[in-house]
């Protein structure tokens, strides 16, 4: 692997990594270990290392309290092991909710269980007329004449694991009176309860992990409310922020392009292999240059959290570039399999990689749509970065 | 220039259009996808009935004697529905070489029954190693007495597993990659050393691997002469890339079209989102590169029609421009139906999952520009 920043590494960060490293190869999977026991064990180990199964939460929280190098060494090291799968939900999208705007009574009751990875949470965004336009859900929380609870009635959709989710963070609409972005309640409630229907949807790839979620007379108590009522879209806003950095997965595309080298140097053609041919070699390049720039948009970004303020235009930016780039090493990863690509099903044809290309390249035509589409994401840019005004508005 | 239609070519594509509307709903498609053959036995005997499966064989031999255009015709239309009945594999490019290079006795044997639908063909031409190259062919055919025995395994072969006969590249001279040494066999799939195991593609098609074991090939079933099957195979081929790109240029049809349909009624942010000028230009992108996809498919129809394989560095930048806009296409129209856009539930994503299959079938874009600029 290369460094790119090894230069600037100062001797502690060098020893961090080296931490790091060994952390990762003493408790890397063992071949016929039982998975489940060595995921709970890993995340029990990094604990121990002072919050390293929590690294982005804040130290109060237990968080690590990394430097942004230090968090840099952390997603290059991962991204190139094998560890645990781990869902962003609670994790990465709820928990910095709770820690902001969260009472303590819920930070105590929910955060424990999201770090032990005990409880599976859901997000309920998207609605079938809110894509893109968010705002503009429709799913209606009415407070009980007691205030005791709220009842709560919609439809959501692309709710990514809702057929495994224990819990679901709920957008929902509280007022409709005035301008769309207000009057939403931010609302958390049990999954598997009367009221709240599943409905798988089978993406292109042919797999199952988003769902349309319907809820009829949903009893939410009022307890389980986060923050004040109509004031939900604040506390989101702030979440899809959190959500886009993580989407931008330039570490792992980093790993992933080394990878779709090595299966082109599979594929042999005449003395030499698809590697060395010039419109395959040129597009490899340009990814490479790619990634090249965004790793260090990537480390910008860092450092400007570091200097404490938001992850704000950047976080926009790298999830466009990143997304591009994900789904330019999986259409790259297609064409290297040939006609083996095309092949589907349980028998195995052709070079190993071929298959899990066509799924993942199928599947990476999402990355660019859910999140905050890429249409949405230069919206956002071109209005509050270039601060391009439309006529009129 | 006449780019109108002759009467008869009208009548055929009105017919073929009018069966996909009628039969290829995508529900009624994805039945027949999930059925044990993957099309639709009824559909095959209508296609025998109105006579396409005989449309491009020669009269003597008891076909209507038509030309690339009419497979033209036929496949655009196909390409709307996204038709599964192996008329690509038996009849484009089984019946082609056969008609090509068979010999009379064999062409009276095969082709009453591949012209009435009742006996398929499927060609085996790619291998392990061969990636796009017709001419890198490893399995091979030995003389035993008046027989040859084939041995190898050929990958990716299309409708193999529904096919009666199976027509084998296998080298009988030369190295690997010779172009001379190549012979065509007809193969029954029946026969002992031939085994034939089916998988879907991710287009909902039909594929197969054939490995063949000392599998016995009477003389008198070579297509061609011995060694000089590479040229029928060239000619195949380049009639099979005209066909896939048709249906290309089909399936990129309704696929702008259905972008440009839904576009215009999903609202977002209070508006229609044809009210973006992004998503305009889009649209108007996607259909630039259709029609450029359309010109360059007569263009190099109509010169094979006129000089046979002389066409094929027209028929490179056709199947070149085929892989890269049937990507843009898809990928775009995905893109601009968001997350409906990517679930089975729409015909979009079907759309866009054959024009991926069609850029690998015989040679990529890239593999083509290549060949253009060579």
């Amino acid at each position: 692997m290369r460094h790119i920043v090894d230069i600037d590494l100062s001797p502690e960060d060098l020893q961090f990594q080296e931490e790091v490293q060994a952390f990762l190869t003493d408790n890397a999977y063992a071949h016929g270990e039982d998975y489940n026991a060595w995921r709970m064990k890993w995340f029990k180990l990094a604990r121990e290392k002072g919050g390293w199964d929590i690294p982005k939460w804040p130290v109060e929280f237990g968080g690590p309290g990394w430097t942004p190098t230090q968090h840099y060494i952390w997603e290059k090291e991962t991204a190139a092991a094998n560890i645990p799968w781990d869902l962003p939900f609670g994790l990465s999208m709820l928990a910095p909710v709770l820690m902001n705007y969260g009472n303590k009574e819920q930070q105590d009751r929910f955060l424990p269980d999201i770090r032990d990875r005990k409880v599976n949470w859901c997000q309920g965004y998207s609605e079938p007329g809110a894509g893109s336009d968010l705002a503009n859900l429709k799913t209606k929380a009415v407070l009980a004449d007691d205030g005791t609870h709220y009842t709560v009635n919609g439809t959501k959709i692309w709710t990514t694991l809702a057929h495994i989710a224990d819990w679901i963070f709920c957008l929902t609409r509280t007022d409709d009176s005035g301008i769309k972005q207000e009057g939403i309640t931010f609302l958390l409630f049990p999954m598997k309860q009367e009221g709240v229907e599943v409905k798988p949807i089978i993406t292109l790839g042919g797999s199952h992990s988003v769902n349309m979620v319907h809820f009829t007379d949903v009893k939410v108590p009022v307890e389980n409310r986060v923050g004040e009522e109509n004031k939900g879209w604040t506390y989101a806003k702030g979440l899809l922020q959190h959500e886009r950095t993580g989407l931008a997965g330039i570490s792992k595309s980093l790993v992933a392009l080394e990878k779709l080298k090595e299966q082109a140097r599979s594929v042999k053609r005449g003395n030499g292999t698809l590697l060395d041919e010039p419109s395959f070699r040129t597009k490899v390049a340009e990814l490479e240059v790619d990634l090249l720039a965004s790793e260090f948009t990537e480390l910008r970004s860092l450092a400007s959290a570091a200097a404490g303020s938001d992850p704000g235009p950047e976080s926009s930016i790298l999830k466009l570039k990143g997304t591009e780039i994900q789904q330019r090493i999986q259409k790259l990863t297609v064409e290297a399999g040939g006609l083996f690509s095309s092949a589907w099903g349980a028998l195995p044809v052709g070079p190993g990689f071929a298959r899990a290309g066509m799924s993942g390249y199928l599947a990476s035509r999402a990355y660019t749509i859910y999140g905050g589409a890429s249409e949405v994401q230069k919206d956002v840019i071109a209005k509050n970065v270039l601060g391009i005004k439309k006529s009129g508005s | 220039m006449n780019f109108e239609l002759s009467e008869e070519q009208q009548l055929i594509q009105d017919s073929v259009a009018k069966f996909v509307q009628d039969n290829y709903a995508l529900e009624e498609r994805q039945k027949l996808v999930a059925g044990k053959t993957g099309f639709s036995a009824e559909h095959w005997s209508t296609m025998a009935e109105l006579g396409w499966l005989g449309l491009t064989v020669n009269e003597a031999d008891g076909g209507f004697g038509g030309n690339q255009i009419d497979t033209m015709l036929v496949m655009e239309q196909f390409g709307k529905g996204l038709v599964l009945e192996p008329f690509f594999a038996s009849i484009v490019l089984g019946a082609r070489a056969l008609g090509l290079g068979g010999s009379e006795a064999l062409r009276a044997e095969l082709m009453p029954g591949i012209i009435d639908g009742s006996r398929q063909l499927a060609l085996a031409y790619a291998e392990e190693q061969s990636r796009f190259d017709l001419d890198d062919v490893v399995t091979h055919a030995k003389v035993d007495g008046s027989d040859f025995v084939i041995n190898g395994t050929k990958c990716m072969v299309q409708s193999a597993a529904t096919a009666d006969q199976i027509i084998v590249s296998a080298r009988t001279s030369g190295g690997q990659t010779d172009r001379g040494g190549i012979s065509l066999f007809v193969v029954d799939a029946s026969a002992d050393g031939v085994q034939v195991t089916g998988f879907p593609t991710v287009d909902g098609l039909q594929s197969a691997e054939v490995k063949l074991t000392d599998v016995a090939v009477p003389a008198d079933r070579l297509i061609g002469e011995l060694d000089q099957g590479y040229a029928i195979l060239e000619a195949v081929a380049m009639d099979g890339i005209l066909a896939v790109s048709a249906e290309a240029v089909g399936a990129m049809e309704m696929l702008y079209k259905d972008t440009v349909e839904y576009i215009s009624e999903r609202e977002q942010f209070d508006h229609p989102l044809s009210d973006f000028q992004v998503l305009q230009h889009r649209m108007v992108d996607m259909f630039m590169e259709y029609e450029q996809c359309k010109s360059l498919l007569y263009r190099a129809t109509l010169e094979a029609v006129q000089g046979g394989t002389e066409a094929m560095r027209t028929v490179h930048a056709l199947k070149h421009y085929v892989g890269k806009a049937g990507v843009m296409i898809g990928e775009n129209a995905v893109q601009s139906h968001g997350g409906m856009g990517v679930t089975e539930e729409l015909r979009i994503g079907h759309f866009f999952k054959r024009l991926l299959v069609i850029d690998a079938q015989f040679g990529n874009s890239d593999y083509h520009l290549e060949k253009f600029a060579a």
